[in-house]
Order: C-alpha cells, then sequence, then structure tokens
C-alpha cells in the first residue's frame, strides 16, 4: 500500500477538506446536543434524529429534483423524532434513556421501511449533491484556501449556526433559562421560567440541528440514501458533547477531530486495495470510535472541574421533594 | 396507620420481604434525588404484578394496532397480514421451531440486560459483547484440538462469555472510575467489535479457499445438536436453564439485592457499604458475558462458522425484550418469544402480503414507546 | 422591558398597573384558604393579613403550614377554596411570575439559586421582559444590584458566582432579588435556619429598616425569640389553622409556645424552644446554663479514645455548589467512649466535607482518622461498618434510605449477607421481616407493616428508620449528622434520648449539627468549625453562637 497517498505533503490538503467535510453532519448534531444537555435533556435519540433528517432530505431532494428542497426537509424530518422526545421526556417525564433509544430504533425502522416500500430492493439513482461554493479570491488563496473558502455552502451554514448555537446560550435570555434549567431546574422554575417550555425548545433546536446533520449527509455530500446512513454519527456526537465539556465551540472542535480520523480511515481504505489487502484497515475503521471513546475518557478523568449540567437527564417534576 | 406497633401484627411467617404492598410505586413521584423513579423498574413485589403485565399488555396491543394502520398504508389488509404472521410462526411445529432459534440469543441476551439494568447501568453495547463472544468462541472452536461435543460445547462457551465479558467489562470499569456514561462507551465499542470481527473473517481466520470473508466452518465437534423432536438447537436449553438462576440471584442473593440497591438509591447504597464501583463492573461483566454466550451459540448453532452477519441486531432487540419482559427473568422467555415470532412474522407478511419486513422494527419500538405511556397512564389513575 | 433601572422605594411598582400597595388598608388579606395534598390537609380555612411596614412572623411547628400558605401568597401553589386580596383586589395567581407582577418576593429555605451563574445572572433570570431576545448589559446589572445593595446594607459582588458565596451571602442575594424585582411584599421562609447568631442579628436589623421604608414582610419561622426581637405581629398555625394573630408587645414567649403545641410545653419545649426564647428575654442570665447542665451530662464514665482525627485538610472538589468554603484545615478532635462531642457549625464552613471524609465517601488530602488503634483514614464505608461505625447522614433520603425498598430491609440492608438475614448465595427474607417488625416495634415507627414500601414515611419515621439501622449492637463509635433536621419536636425527643442512651452505654459519639439548641441539649464537649477551622468551645450558648458566627476567630468575619 501507499502511504504517500495517505500522508503525503500532496495529500493533505484534500485530507483536511474532507475533514471539514466529514465534520459537519456530527458537528452540527453534537452543537444542537450541547444546548440540549445544558437544558438537563439528555437526548439519546440524537441518531434517530439524523437518520430521520437524512431520509426527509432524501425524499425531498429526490421528488423535487433540487438538492436543496433537501435541506429543509431534514430539519423537518430532525423535528419530527425532536417533537416525540420531547413528549415523552418532558411531557410524560419517562426514562429520558429509555424513550431516548427506543426513538432511535423507531427512526431506524420507519425509514428503512418507507424506503424499501417507495423503493423496493432496487436502489434509486443518485442525485448530483450541492455543489462547493468557490468564495471568490479567497478560495484560490494556495493550500488553506480552499480548505477553508471552497466548501459546500452547508459548511458556512454549519460555521453560523455553531456560533448561532454558541450566541443563544452565552447572549440570550432563552440561553441563560437553559443554563438555569439544566443545573437547577427548581430555582428556575421559582424565578417563573416555564422549564418544560425551556426544555421542550431546546430539543426541538437540537432535533432541527441534527435533522439538518442528517440532510447535509446525504443532499451534501452522498447523493443517497441507504439503510442506516447515519452509521453511528449520532451517538458519536453525543460523547463529543462530553468531550466538549458542553461548550458548543470545544463541542465542534471535537467534531473536526472526529472528522479529521474519518477522513483518514476513508483514505486508508481506499489506498489499501480491498478485501485481499493486507491492511488492516479495519482497524483505520473502527479508528473514529475509539478515538472518541479516547478523547472522552481522557476528557472526563482529567476534568478538574464537573461541567456536567447537575439535573441532566433528571425528568423536572415540579414540587417533587425539595431536599 | 394502625400506628407505631401496628406492624407487629402482621404474621412474620406468611410475609415475603419482597411483597411489598400493592402500591409498588411510591405515592410520592420523586425519590431521593428528585428524579422519579421510573416505572419500567419494577418494586420488589411478586404477588403478581398485574398492572404492569397489563400494561404491558395494553402496550403490545397498542402497539400491534398501530402498526396495523402501517400494514393499511402499505396496502395490505391488516387482519390477513397479522393472521399470516400467526400462522407462520405459530402454525406448525417447524415454524415455532425457527421462532425458537430466533428467540434463543434474545433469552440469553435479555437476562444479561436484566441484570445491568436493574443496577441503572444502562448497557446498550451487548452487540458489541455478543460479536466479542462469537470471535473469541468461534476461533477457539475453530482452532482448539478437542474432538469431543461435551467438552467443545462448554468450552467454546467459556470463551465466548470471557471474551463477552472482558468486553462488557471495559464499560463498567470506565464507568466505575471515571464515570463515563456507559451509554456512549458501550454504544461506541459495538462499531469496534464490529470492525474487529470484519478483519478476523478478513484476514486471519479466513478460510482460504472461500471468496467470501467467512471463516471455515466449525468441526463437528462444535456444531450444537438439535434438542430432540424440535429443529432448535440446544442453546436455548442453556437459556432456558439460566432463567431460575439469574431469578432467584436478582431475588435471594446479597448480590441481586444489592444491585437492586444501586439501581434505586447509589449514593445511600455506597454509605451502606456496598462497593459499587466494583458492582458496576460485576453486572457489565454478566451482561456482556451472556451477550457472549448468546454469540458463540449463534456460531456453533445456526450460523456454522463465523460470518460478517451473525447477528441482524440482537443486542439492539434484546434491549426491547428486557424493557418488555418488565426486568422479571421470568417474563424474558414470553418477551423474546414473541420479539422472535414478530421478525419471523416479518418475513411471512414480506412474502405473503409484499409489507416490507422491517415494518416489524416499527412495531418493536412502538412496544418500548407504549409501554412509556402505558405506565405514565397507569399511575395518572392511581 | 428594558432592564429595570433602580428606582426609589416609592418609585417601585408605581410605574405598573398592578394595585397600589401603598394605601392604608393591609396590602395582603388572605381568607378561608384551604389546600390539600392528597388525603393530607395542610391549610384549612386559615386568615391571614399583612400590613404595610410590618415584619409579621407567622409561628409554627414543622408541617404546620406556613409554608404551603406563603407558597399559595407567591403563585407557587393554588389554594383549593379561599380569595387572596392584594391592594384591596381579589387576584388569582397562576404562577410566581403573577406574584411577581404584583410586588410580591420570597426567599425560600433552600435559596432558589443557581449555583454555576453569577449574582447579576441569577438576579434577571426570572425578570420579565420575556419579549426581549437578548440578555441586558450584565456589567449594568451587576452595578445596579451593587447599588441597591449598598442602600439597604446587603453588601455583594454582582459579577460574582453563587457558588463562590458563603450561605449568608446567598441568602443577601435572594432578597435583593426580590426588591430588584419590585416587591414590596418580602416573605422570608425561615430566613435564620443557616444563619450564625451574629447574623441573625445582622439580618434582623436589616429587615426592620426595610419595614421601615415601607416594606411588608412576613417571617416563617419556628423559633421563639426570633419572633419576640423582630416581629411586630405574630400568627400562630397549628395543624394548618391559624390558631392566633397577636401584637408582639402583648404576648409572652410561653404562650406563644402554648399556641404552637396546643397543649402545656413538654420538658422539651423547656429546654428547648421555651428555654430558647427565656433566653432571648433575658439574655446571659445565670440560671440559664445551669437548667441545660442537668439535660446535659452523661452517667457513665468517659472511656479511652475512640475517634482521633489528627491535622485532618480536605479540599472540596466535590460539592463545589452548596459550600462557600471549600475545604478545612488541620482539624484535630478527639472522641472518647461515652462522651457526646460537637462539632457545631453553620451550613458551608466544613462540616458537609467532613462528614462526607468521616463516613468513608471521601478521602481527606492529609491528615490520619484513627478508630482506637486502627488507622481508619482511607477505610470505605464497607470497612467502617464492619468496625463498628455507625452512620446517621445529613441528608437521610439521599445517604440514609432506599425509597424503593421496604420498611424491614431498610433497617438492615447493611448487613443483608450476615446471618441471620443470609449468606453469601442466599437472603432469608423471613428473618429480615422479622427483625424489621422488631425494630419497628422498639423505636415506634409508624408503618402498616414493615413490607411497606419506606418512600411512604414521613420524615421522623424516615429518620428512626436511619437511626435503628445505625444503632447495631456492635457500634463504637457513631457519626451523628444533623440527626433532627427538619423533625417535628416528638421525633426530635425521641432522637435525643436514643443519643443520650448510647453514650451512657458506653458508645463514642462525634454530633455534627447546625442547631445551636441541639449543641447545648446533648453536648459533653464542643468545638465550633468556622471556615474549616475547628476551634474548641466552651459549653456556653454565647460563646458557641458568637463562635458559629467567627467572632474570635478571624477579625474579619463575613463582610456587613
Amino acid at each position: 500500500m501507499n502511504w504517500g497517498a495517505v500522508f503525503g505533503a500532496a495529500a493533505i490538503i484534500p485530507l483536511l477538506n474532507a475533514s471539514i467535510r466529514l465534520a459537519v453532519p456530527t458537528g452540527l448534531a453534537a452543537v444542537g446536543e450541547s444546548l440540549c444537555q445544558r437544558a438537563g435533556v439528555l437526548n439519546l435519540s440524537l441518531e434517530g434524529m439524523m437518520l430521520s433528517g437524512a431520509y426527509a432530505a432524501f425524499l425531498g431532494a429526490h421528488y423535487s429534483g433540487q438538492p436543496w428542497v433537501g435541506v429543509p426537509a431534514g430539519i423537518g424530518g430532525g423535528v419530527f423524532i425532536g417533537v416525540l422526545m420531547a413528549l415523552f421526556s418532558v411531557r410524560l417525564k419517562t426514562e429520558q434513556v429509555i424513550n431516548g433509544i427506543a426513538l432511535v430504533l423507531l427512526a431506524s425502522g420507519l425509514t428503512s421501511f418507507i424506503h424499501v416500500r417507495l423503493f423496493g430492493v432496487t436502489a434509486p439513482e443518485r442525485f448530483d449533491p450541492i455543489s462547493p461554493l468557490e468564495i471568490p479570491l479567497l478560495g484560490s488563496i494556495p493550500g488553506l484556501g480552499s480548505v477553508v473558502f471552497d466548501q459546500s455552502p452547508l459548511v458556512y451554514l454549519t460555521v453560523a449556526l455553531i456560533f448561532g448555537v454558541w450566541w443563544i446560550l452565552y447572549r440570550t435570555r432563552y440561553g441563560l433559562a437553559v443554563r438555569a434549567a439544566g443545573d437547577r431546574p427548581a430555582a428556575a422554575d421559582a424565578a417563573g421560567l416555564d422549564i418544560d417550555r425551556v426544555r421542550s425548545l431546546a430539543i426541538l433546536v437540537s432535533g432541527a440541528m441534527a435533522g439538518l446533520g442528517g440532510a447535509v449527509l446525504v443532499v451534501g455530500q452522498l447523493g443517497l440514501f441507504t439503510q442506516n446512513v447515519t452509521a453511528g454519527r449520532g451517538w458519536v456526537a453525543i460523547a463529543l458533547v462530553i468531550f466538549g465539556r458542553w461548550s458548543p465551540l470545544r463541542v465542534a472542535a471535537g467534531a473536526f477531530l472526529f472528522g479529521f480520523t474519518d477522513a483518514l480511515q476513508l483514505r486508508i481504505q481506499s489506498a489499501s486495495g480491498g478485501i485481499e489487502s493486507n491492511v488492516p484497515f479495519e482497524f483505520f475503521q473502527a479508528l473514529p470510535y475509539l478515538v472518541t471513546i479516547v478523547v472522552v475518557v481522557v476528557a472526563t478523568a482529567r476534568a478538574r472541574d464537573d461541567a456536567q449540567p447537575e439535573a441532566l437527564g433528571v425528568p423536572y417534576v415540579k414540587g417533587a421533594r425539595r431536599a | 396507620m394502625t400506628g407505631p406497633t401496628g406492624g407487629a401484627d402482621v404474621p412474620a411467617n406468611d410475609a415475603d420481604v419482597y411483597d411489598a404492598p400493592a402500591n409498588d410505586a411510591p405515592a410520592n413521584d420523586a425519590d431521593a434525588n428528585g428524579a422519579g423513579a421510573p416505572a419500567i423498574f419494577p418494586a420488589r413485589d411478586r404477588r403478581l404484578q398485574l398492572r404492569p403485565l397489563g400494561s404491558a399488555a395494553a402496550a403490545v396491543t397498542a402497539a400491534f394496532g398501530a402498526g396495523g394502520i402501517l400494514l393499511a398504508l402499505a396496502g395490505a389488509n391488516p387482519l390477513q397480514a397479522y393472521a399470516d404472521m400467526f400462522s407462520g410462526t405459530f402454525g406448525s411445529r417447524f415454524d415455532f421451531s425457527l421462532v425458537l432459534v430466533e428467540a434463543a440469543p434474545l433469552l440469553l441476551i435479555g437476562l444479561g440486560l436484566i441484570v445491568a439494568f436493574r443496577a441503572r447501568v444502562w448497557n446498550i453495547g451487548a452487540e458489541g459483547q455478543l460479536l466479542t463472544g462469537a470471535l473469541a468462541g468461534g476461533a477457539f472452536a475453530l482452532y482448539a484440538p478437542i474432538g469431543t461435543r461435551a467438552v467443545m460445547i462448554p468450552a467454546a462457551c467459556l470463551a465466548g462469555a470471557a471474551a463477552g465479558g472482558v468486553w462488557g467489562w471495559v464499560v463498567g470499569f470506565l464507568r466505575a472510575r471515571w464515570n463515563v456514561n456507559e451509554v456512549i462507551s458501550s454504544l461506541l465499542l459495538n462499531y469496534v467489535a464490529l470492525r474487529g470481527l470484519d478483519y478476523a473473517i478478513r484476514k486471519p481466520l479466513r478460510d482460504p479457499v472461500g471468496f467470501q470473508p467467512v471463516s471455515q466452518t466449525l468441526p463437528e465437534a462444535a456444531r450444537l445438536p438439535d434438542i430432540p423432536g424440535l429443529r432448535v438447537h440446544i442453546g436455548l436449553l442453556i437459556g432456558l436453564g439460566l432463567i431460575p438462576i439469574v431469578a432467584y440471584s436478582m431475588r435471594r442473593t446479597p448480590f441481586g439485592f444489592r444491585t437492586e440497591m444501586m439501581g434505586l438509591n447509589r449514593d445511600a447504597t455506597e454509605a451502606a457499604g456496598v462497593n459499587t464501583g466494583r458492582l458496576i463492573m460485576g453486572v457489565m461483566m454478566i451482561s456482556g458475558a451472556l451477550a457472549g454466550v448468546a454469540g458463540v451459540l449463534q456460531v456453533m448453532g445456526p450460523e456454522s462458522r463465523l460470518t460478517g452477519n451473525i447477528s441482524p441486531g440482537f443486542g439492539f432487540t434484546a434491549i426491547i425484550v428486557a424493557l418488555i419482559a418488565r426486568l422479571r427473568p421470568t417474563g424474558v422467555l414470553a418477551a423474546s418469544v414473541l420479539i422472535g415470532a414478530l421478525t419471523l412474522g416479518g418475513d411471512v407478511i414480506q412474502r405473503t402480503q409484499q409489507v416490507p419486513r422491517v415494518l416489524t422494527l416499527v412495531i418493536q419500538a412502538l412496544f418500548v414507546l407504549l409501554l412509556l405511556v402505558a405506565d405514565k397512564v397507569g399511575r395518572a389513575r392511581r | 422591558m428594558t432592564p429595570r433601572r433602580r428606582q426609589s422605594p416609592s418609585q417601585l411598582g408605581g410605574d405598573r398597573a398592578g394595585p397600589d400597595l401603598s394605601g392604608p388598608g393591609p396590602v395582603v388579606v388572605m381568607r378561608g384558604i384551604t389546600k390539600s395534598f392528597g388525603e393530607v390537609t395542610a391549610v384549612s380555612g386559615t386568615d391571614f393579613d399583612l400590613r404595610q411596614g410590618e415584619i409579621h412572623a407567622l409561628l409554627g411547628e414543622n408541617g404546620a403550614g406556613k409554608t404551603t400558605l406563603m407558597n399559595i401568597l407567591y403563585g407557587l401553589e393554588r389554594p383549593d377554596t379561599g380569595v387572596v386580596e392584594i391592594g384591596g383586589e381579589s387576584v388569582r395567581l397562576r404562577s410566581a411570575h403573577d406574584a411577581i407582577e404584583l410586588g410580591i418576593g420570597m426567599v425560600h429555605q433552600h435559596f432558589q439559586l443557581v449555583p454555576r451563574l453569577s449574582v447579576a445572572e441569577n438576579v434577571i433570570l426570572g425578570a420579565g421582559g420575556r419579549r426581549r431576545v437578548r440578555l441586558p448589559d450584565l456589567t449594568a446589572v451587576a452595578a445596579d444590584i451593587e447599588e441597591l445593595g449598598e442602600r439597604y446594607g446587603l453588601s455583594v459582588q454582582g459579577s460574582e458566582l453563587i457558588s463562590d458565596l458563603s450561605v449568608g451571602e446567598q441568602q443577601r442575594v435572594e432578597i435583593l432579588r426580590a426588591l430588584y424585582l419590585g416587591a414590596r411584599v418580602l416573605i422570608l421562609d425561615e430566613p435564620t435556619a443557616t444563619l450564625s447568631p451574629v447574623e441573625i442579628d445582622q439580618l434582623i436589623e436589616k429587615l426592620r429598616n426595610m419595614a421601615r421604608g415601607g416594606t411588608a414582610i412576613v417571617m416563617i419561622t419556628h423559633h421563639l425569640d426570633e419572633v419576640m426581637t423582630a416581629a411586630d405581629r405574630i400568627t400562630v398555625l397549628r395543624a394548618g389553622v391559624d390558631v392566633a394573630t397577636v401584637a408582639a408587645g402583648e404576648t409572652s414567649p410561653l404562650d406563644l409556645a402554648r399556641l404552637m403545641v396546643g397543649r402545656e410545653v413538654t420538658v422539651l419545649g423547656e429546654a428547648g424552644e421555651a428555654g430558647e426564647a427565656g433566653e432571648s428575654d433575658e439574655v446571659g442570665e445565670a440560671g440559664e446554663s445551669d437548667e441545660v447542665g442537668e439535660v446535659r451530662g452523661g452517667t457513665g464514665p468517659v472511656g479511652a479514645a475512640v475517634l482521633t482525627v489528627e491535622n485532618l485538610t480536605s479540599a472540596s472538589q466535590w460539592g463545589t455548589s452548596d459550600a462557600g468554603f471549600r475545604a478545612f484545615n488541620g482539624v484535630d478532635l478527639v472522641v472518647r467512649a461515652g462522651e457526646i462531642v460537637t462539632v457545631a457549625g453553620v451550613e458551608g464552613n466544613g462540616q458537609a466535607e467532613l462528614e462526607a471524609i468521616l463516613c468513608g465517601l471521601h478521602h481527606p488530602m492529609s491528615g490520619w482518622i484513627r478508630l482506637g488503634d486502627t488507622d481508619i483514614t482511607s477505610f470505605t464505608p464497607r470497612k467502617l461498618l464492619s468496625c463498628g461505625v455507625g452512620f446517621i447522614p445529613s441528608d437521610r433520603y439521599r445517604h440514609g434510605l432506599i425509597g424503593g425498598l421496604s420498611v424491614a430491609e431498610n433497617l438492615v440492608y447493611d448487613r443483608i449477607d450476615k446471618a441471620p438475614y443470609g449468606g453469601r448465595f442466599r437472603l432469608d427474607p423471613r428473618a429480615v421481616v422479622a427483625r424489621g417488625t422488631e425494630l419497628i416495634k422498639q423505636f415506634g415507627i409508624a408503618v402498616r407493616t414493615p413490607t411497606a414500601v419506606a418512600s411512604t414515611l414521613s420524615g421522623g419515621n424516615a429518620q428512626k428508620v436511619v437511626l435503628a439501622r445505625a444503632l447495631r449492637t456492635d457500634l463504637r463509635l457513631l457519626i451523628a449528622a444533623q440527626p433532627t433536621r427538619g423533625l417535628d419536636v416528638g421525633a426530635i425527643e425521641m432522637v435525643w434520648s436514643q443519643l443520650r442512651a448510647q453514650r451512657d452505654a458506653g458508645v463514642a459519639i462525634l454530633l455534627i449539627t447546625t442547631d445551636l439548641t441541639e449543641v447545648i441539649a446533648l453536648s459533653d464537649r464542643c468545638h465550633v468549625i468556622y471556615r474549616g477551622r475547628l476551634t474548641e468551645t466552651p459549653l456556653d450558648r454565647e460563646a458557641i453562637g458568637m463562635a458559629m458566627g467567627g467572632a474570635g476567630v478571624r477579625a474579619a468575619g463575613p463582610a456587613p
């Protein structure tokens, strides 16, 4: 195998380029999840939100013939699971872990069911994904220019959304309410905030962003839908929230790290020459997940202060024993 | 309230400690941490759980109802589809055998998950634990120079249990040592295990003459015989035999008692002198070991070799089995047969009604969601 | 709404359409209020009125319905029946928001502050202006709060995190928040419960100032002495009914105690509540310590040292949220067989950390703990239990009780693998129930059957379960942290007598408490912990009270 094709100087720019591209779906979901967890909801349905968004985006793009239509459709698909998540964890106050996992299974089953029903076993045709938008002048800077300024418009949107979530969390009244609801919901309640509303909205935002992440995957990159196309990115995203200590910008940085390992393994896999190769490319396939586990362990073990929202995963029941 | 001494009136000989009064769910919804003890946790009540059983039945019925709507939307006659499903799974001894073959791994994994879930340790990594178990046990069966079934099968099972147990223990260790969320770590390890198996059957364990990345067929000594009279491998018996053992352990041993204590209130359990970190590692190890055994049995039974698709997601389906069983070892048998039949029924209606079999996945997810709803409705009524 | 600029008290509330709270009549009238929770009636047909510029004490035992009544006024609970009038208009309060809009503020007993947010963020958390998306300028808000604080003598730093503040400072933030939001009616639920005696005096003085400025103040309490020094009028609640409303000048502590309890006060009442009141009437009278001395004093001989703590130091990496001072330093302590040694202190001075370390839940940074001659510094709870150490944890619902298990199981769960309850692979439920039945009888735990779920127990009965479990037969050392917090008089009496009986039987008892009355009633020797430092203090109410507030320990106490 030609390792130069992976690590050579000429390969670095495309590698970084691919890292950003691969980081976007996970990053969107992870940053949305960080808002949701700051509000105190451990949203484990994230993978389901991404999948549902990916499929809705595919349907939108397929039937309209316009990949752009997939973007709002994907957001809608994510919000659909978000509504269910809010219904269960906020309204019915069920165990968040259980309903989160059940919603992932639901999304997985529903998307597969509809897909098989609509298209049978023959995969529908690929469509052209949304093409990159090169920013004039800046994009032609050699090297870094093409990494930063010659990307899909969805990448620019993602960057804007990441800063948007940061701004919401630290600069708006709603963000203050989110932080309070995740740490001391009883105190926030006593101050007159509607905890259920704050948390529901955070779940819906998370659903919208995860749905968009799924849409990016389908209409921004692959141009097709396969069953369980998200391949665990939603779970990785949840891990990245822990790695990023619940801070949107650090979470986004973690997503880039994940994207980088993902780009690396893809490159190695394609350079290694398939099924008869002697390179254990499966190890590199597992690398993004391994790296995620390791960084989560390191981040958790080394953290001096406990950044985890105090009420994370605890349903808020008004007037429960105040202790 | 009969007053301070009222307790003395209760005849001690008829009382079972675990027979809590009928209101198994505490009147105030909140436990010490302010979190509502989820209804999915059964109280230690053995006087038959009519309400939880009732809500489970209601949820299953409602999920089938919702599935019927989807069937109708998909252009099939729901009643006919369900009739096909039933006759195609329970209709003949052969079909029912297939159901039991499908149920066998679910039964084993479900039992393990119950142990972890009762401790409130959310093991979502049974799939990976199954795969590592299958890999280790399968490799053992391929290469161990053992010629007799009576030695080979138990030994391979032990190898699988050890590998699955270690895979589970890692998750427990990370949780106990650094408080790493077990949902995340166990889930991510699934992907690692899957890739490990992929590599093993592509390179070191691959059948050298085969074209596909699969291992050689296992030696005869490592093939599970059928239960006499059924076309079901004897692995099912291991699961059946474990039911009373798990039930006894959870109910009548200090281990089970402490597992449940920890699930209800970890801080108090630690203060009561229980090493909860060790307990977390323990339950994860048991959970992983049972999943590992399920993996080996798939290799030695239905598959007869190591392949890349030993499991169509048994590790996830078993979560549903454990929840439908209300985390009761005795409920796992019925739950795993139900889910096994549903899965095979999906194949049946795909054949007879041209409805995608993945519909059954939707119905399974609805089981859980509706179970949560049924619990809440049941509580609100009280 | 723009961030509210500071206004003078007379302007506050004037810019809104709410009722006029400065009229001559009562600002708040509550008539025939009834509120039930399930089968329990917390308040039944109670009347209450509040005038401008008065401090009105709401007095009653635990569970008398004081807090429920005020939660109704603050919109947190809705009454089943009854009318609430504010400024002469009948109002329906659906949430705290409504109450805040009408100029009502409440400071809860357990402060409702978010520890990881700053003072300014906490203050504007519930402030109106929902339509505004952006946060107001936090520096300006902080400056406003500091200015408001200066006016009322409640100084705080607006930009500090709540988790860095002491309990007293947090209370100031709570009061300032209410004032900032325009409160003309201020409800304080047990405001003195977590303050040192010095801080209590300062608080009362500031409240009087506020009342003079026109604020109407409701003070919920069960301490007679505070009522007598602070209140203008007193309403006594008993079992959810208002038994009397009297002017402070026309009553006596003994009358109030009688009204509260509904009968002649008991021995405990005289030693505790009434004694406390008597003292505040005639401060520093010599008879006081003699009387308490009779209650105290162990009968058994004091034996060898059981617990020895040397130079114990702890950083507090856990529980950063509630403690203002995060460590204790160089703590030395000896508890001998047959004596009760107290570590008294106000919340947030290191008691919680000391408790966690002595119970084996955390490890100290340095120092030694010995049990007899055994080094137990890094023992786990399991090892400690097997050496004959018993615990009464301060948070009984978190560390001492498992609500989902039966009462009988709770009574023995720490020895479930020992005979007769079980072995390595075996449990004997009958033995558990039999022992449970026995203990339920012995400790008078009010429960229908030993197999009832423990979460149905009341606070007092829950504590009896914790106590019954802790008092095992091989007990050598008992760590009792806040053993009577939140209990009613009967249960307190029971806990105290059990502790005395254990002491007399030769058990070494370390009592960690914030309750001065308890210190006096039980201690053989007393240490006060202040900002993580331990000082041995004579058994004198006044001296202990001073030391709890830091007097004599460090020149600069908490900023006034």
